[in-house]
């Protein structure tokens, strides 16, 4: 037996990092195939081996702060398992579908940079791997090479640098009035860091609301998500949403706002608007991966009101959802990156009759579209239950009627994917099943869906609370037959109803209709009234340094034009009455100042060096004696 | 119509309300929890099938990066 305790405990970012750098050493073919294996194997045994680090492991101090690259507990942990096994099935579908390295960098980078911002112990790291997972992950959109992806990935960066730089000034300005970076202190539990209220508070949960696709900032998401490459899409799906919901476990849990005179658990309620959103989106979409990226809005939204509410089941049910959540979106866009990779086409109106074509595809899709709906059954289940069940006892009855709705829509939007996907009729299309390399991770993530929706214990062991976790009752008769009776009702409405859910192909407007409106707004007000204020003052500045060009060549000339300017500059609103009294002579004086100005500066007579510095010293003189009379010298 | 037809489908129809009404209020009702999955399946997807047509208004053909 191998003993796990002697095998290094190193921050798990460290393995992807230096795995992305020696990925140009072997070459495109097998010996580079056999590499990501071995890599995606070590990263899951660094994971599992990680342990609390002993005191000053892996601590440096830099200008003063303490940046913590390893900090174990029970949240980040859990956390570190999902990426590093998802990150393994997602290394293992890419074998065959990626063909460049420069893909594969991005896609190691930022799964490195993910585990890098769990394990952070502090605010300062975290921020770090934040930023290198924007933009790695833009890598694996512009790797797409198309003017969409590259357009869409410029939108992407924008939103993450300003999202970054929010989390960037809230850390600051928290730390200037805390006194501290860390988002560990010594107490039990995971959300013990308290984030002092102010405009520190507000930014750093816009920067981390930007993450994790709150409404309003969500925008970036089901733009980018579709545009990025098969195997992009599945590394994206993963990491930058749960980090953010990561960070929100960690600062704001249970987070609380003064409204009129009553605290408002906002977080959870914006947990509730964004599972809904989301469904709605997602029902009007056509394109696959379009749909999907709605519904990590909506499926994150379960994530966030958990978290939001605080509770210990309530973090328990959001972080349980963020586990099992990763596990069936990565088999969504594994699932609908096959069906792209094997009929080129990604629209619902395109697609069909492609059950008996890619059979293993089309069950590990059913699977992943019953966890997500939450049947009985499956992971999606299991989660879903129990932060609706947290709402309940927390008696937020709103936000548990809207995350039941979010679970009928969630449940009508995958019937819709997979009836149009796989079971609608479809003769034209032409189809054959994904490479091994594919189905490996999708079969072995379906069986997960599965063995955690069956035997939910494994989960609740490792869930930041165990001890609350392991009294849940994932399988109460009332709440399980309410589930089927539910999503029974859901089928029979959809295929009564079909089609008024028919797929069109049209799109639909989002809120990034207003910000790209607003966008082009602000590049006119740059291109033309900014632009020729920019003109006017560069004129101006020109004809300034003219004058001086001109005043030096012959100051005395100089002197007596600018004086007669000044003079005729004034007399001008006086114009009126000159024009009465004495017209002619106004008319003239500016005429000939004109024709002053325009005849050809003659040179000053030039001096003997010796007259030059009798000159100077006249004047040095004159100004030592001026100022002596004044009594500064 | 005939007259005796006529009071014949109402007496039916005053039936069936009763027995629809009795069913609900006696039965349904006291088992009210066992059915709030039907009760809000139904309401669900009525929902966002109103939604989708409501949201269908502001859908345009092309492509969203036009």
């Amino acid at each position: 037996m191998i003993d796990i305790s002697s095998i290094p405990n190193i921050p798990p970012v460290l393995i992807y990092f230096a795995g992305a750098a020696l990925i140009p050493l072997f070459g495109k073919g097998r010996v580079r195939k056999i590499y990501l294996i071995i890599l995606a194997a070590l990263g899951l045994i660094g994971v599992a081996a990680l342990r609390s680090p002993a005191p000053g492991e892996w601590e440096f101090s830099v200008s003063g702060f303490e940046l913590i690259f390893l900090y174990v507990d029970p949240l980040s942990l859990i956390m570190g398992y999902i990426f590093a096994i998802i990150g393994a099935a997602a290394i293992l579908y890419s074998l065959d579908v990626v063909k460049e390295n420069g893909e594969f960098v991005c896609g190691l980078l930022y799964l490195g940079s993910a585990l890098g911002a769990v394990f952070a112990g502090d605010l300062f790291t975290l921020y770090i791997f934040w930023e290198i997972m924007a933009f790695s992950s833009l890598g694996l959109i512009w790797y797409s090479r198309t003017e969409r992806a590259t357009n869409a990935g410029m939108r992407y960066i924008l939103f993450h640098l300003f999202g970054g730089c929010s989390l960037l000034a809230g850390i600051i300005i928290n730390y200037m009035s805390t006194g501290s970076i860390s988002m560990v202190s010594a107490e039990s539990g995971i959300g013990h860091f308290f984030v002092e209220p102010g405009i520190g508070y507000f930014l750093l949960l816009i920067g981390i609301g930007v993450n994790t696709a709150f409404i309003t900032l969500h925008t970036w998401l089901p733009d980018s998500y579709p545009k990025a490459t098969i195997a992009g899409a599945v590394f994206m799906c993963v990491f930058t949403t749960k980090t953010g919901v990561y960070a929100l476990a960690r600062t704001f849990p249970g987070a609380e706002l003064s409204l009129f005179g009553s605290e408002i658990p906002f977080v959870a309620y914006m947990g509730g608007v964004m599972c809904l959103y989301g469904v709605i989106f997602a029902l009007l979409q056509n394109d696959v991966r379009k749909l999907l990226s709605y519904h990590i809005i909506s499926q994150v939204g379960y994530m966030v009101a958990g978290v939001g509410i605080g509770t210990y089941i309530g973090i328990n049910g959001g972080i349980a959802h963020v586990f099992n959540h990763i596990l069936y979106k990565a088999l969504l866009f594994m699932c609908m990156g096959s069906v792209i990779y094997a009929t080129g086409r990604n629209n619902l109106t395109e697609l069909g009759g492609l059950a008996k074509k890619m059979p293993v595809t089309t069950i590990t899709c059913v699977i992943a579209a019953l966890s997500i709906s939450g049947v009985v059954g499956f992971n999606g289940y299991v989660s879903k239950g129990m932060v609706i069940h947290a709402a309940e006892l927390s008696h937020m009855h709103i936000l548990a009627l809207a995350l039941m709705l979010g679970s009928v829509g969630t449940f009508l939007s995958f019937l819709k994917l997979t009836y149009f996907t796989f079971f609608r009729r479809n003769d034209e299309i032409e189809a054959k099943e994904a490479p091994l390399f594919m189905l490996f991770p999708m079969s072995v993530t379906a069986f997960l869906c599965v063995a955690f929706g069956v035997y939910p214990k494994i989960l609740y062991e490792i869930l930041p609370y165990r001890t609350v976790a392991l009294q849940y009752h994932a399988f109460a008769v009332g709440h399980t037959l309410g589930t089927l009776e539910l999503l029974a009702m859901t089928a029979f409405m959809f295929f009564s109803l079909r089609i008024l859910i028919t797929p069109h192909d049209k799109i639909t407007y989002d809120i990034d209709y207003l910000y790209r409106k607003a966008g082009r707004g602000f590049i006119w007000f740059c291109e033309h009234p900014l632009l020729r204020f920019a003109v006017g003052v560069e004129r101006r500045v020109l004809r300034i340094a003219d004058s001086f060009i001109m005043f030096g060549k012959n100051p005395l000339r100089g002197a007596r034009v600018m004086i007669d300017t000044v003079g005729v500059s004034l007399l001008k609103p006086f114009i009126f009455v000159f024009n009465l009294v004495i017209h002619p002579v106004y008319k003239y004086y500016e005429r000939d100042l004109e024709e002053v100005k325009m005849r050809p500066v003659e040179e000053m007579e030039k001096m003997s060096i010796g007259t030059g510095l009798l000159l100077i010293f006249l004047f040095f003189a004159l100004y030592l004696i001026a100022m002596r009379l004044a009594g500064l010298v | 119509m005939d007259r005796k037809v006529l009071k014949g489908l109402l007496i039916v129809i005053a039936c069936v309300v009763l027995v629809v009404s009795a069913v609900f209020v006696f039965v349904i009702h006291s088992y009210s929890e066992l059915f709030t999955g039907v009760l809000y399946g139904a309401i669900g997807v009525v929902f966002f099938v109103v939604m989708a047509k409501v949201l269908s208004l502001i859908q345009r053909e092309g492509k969203q990066d036009d």
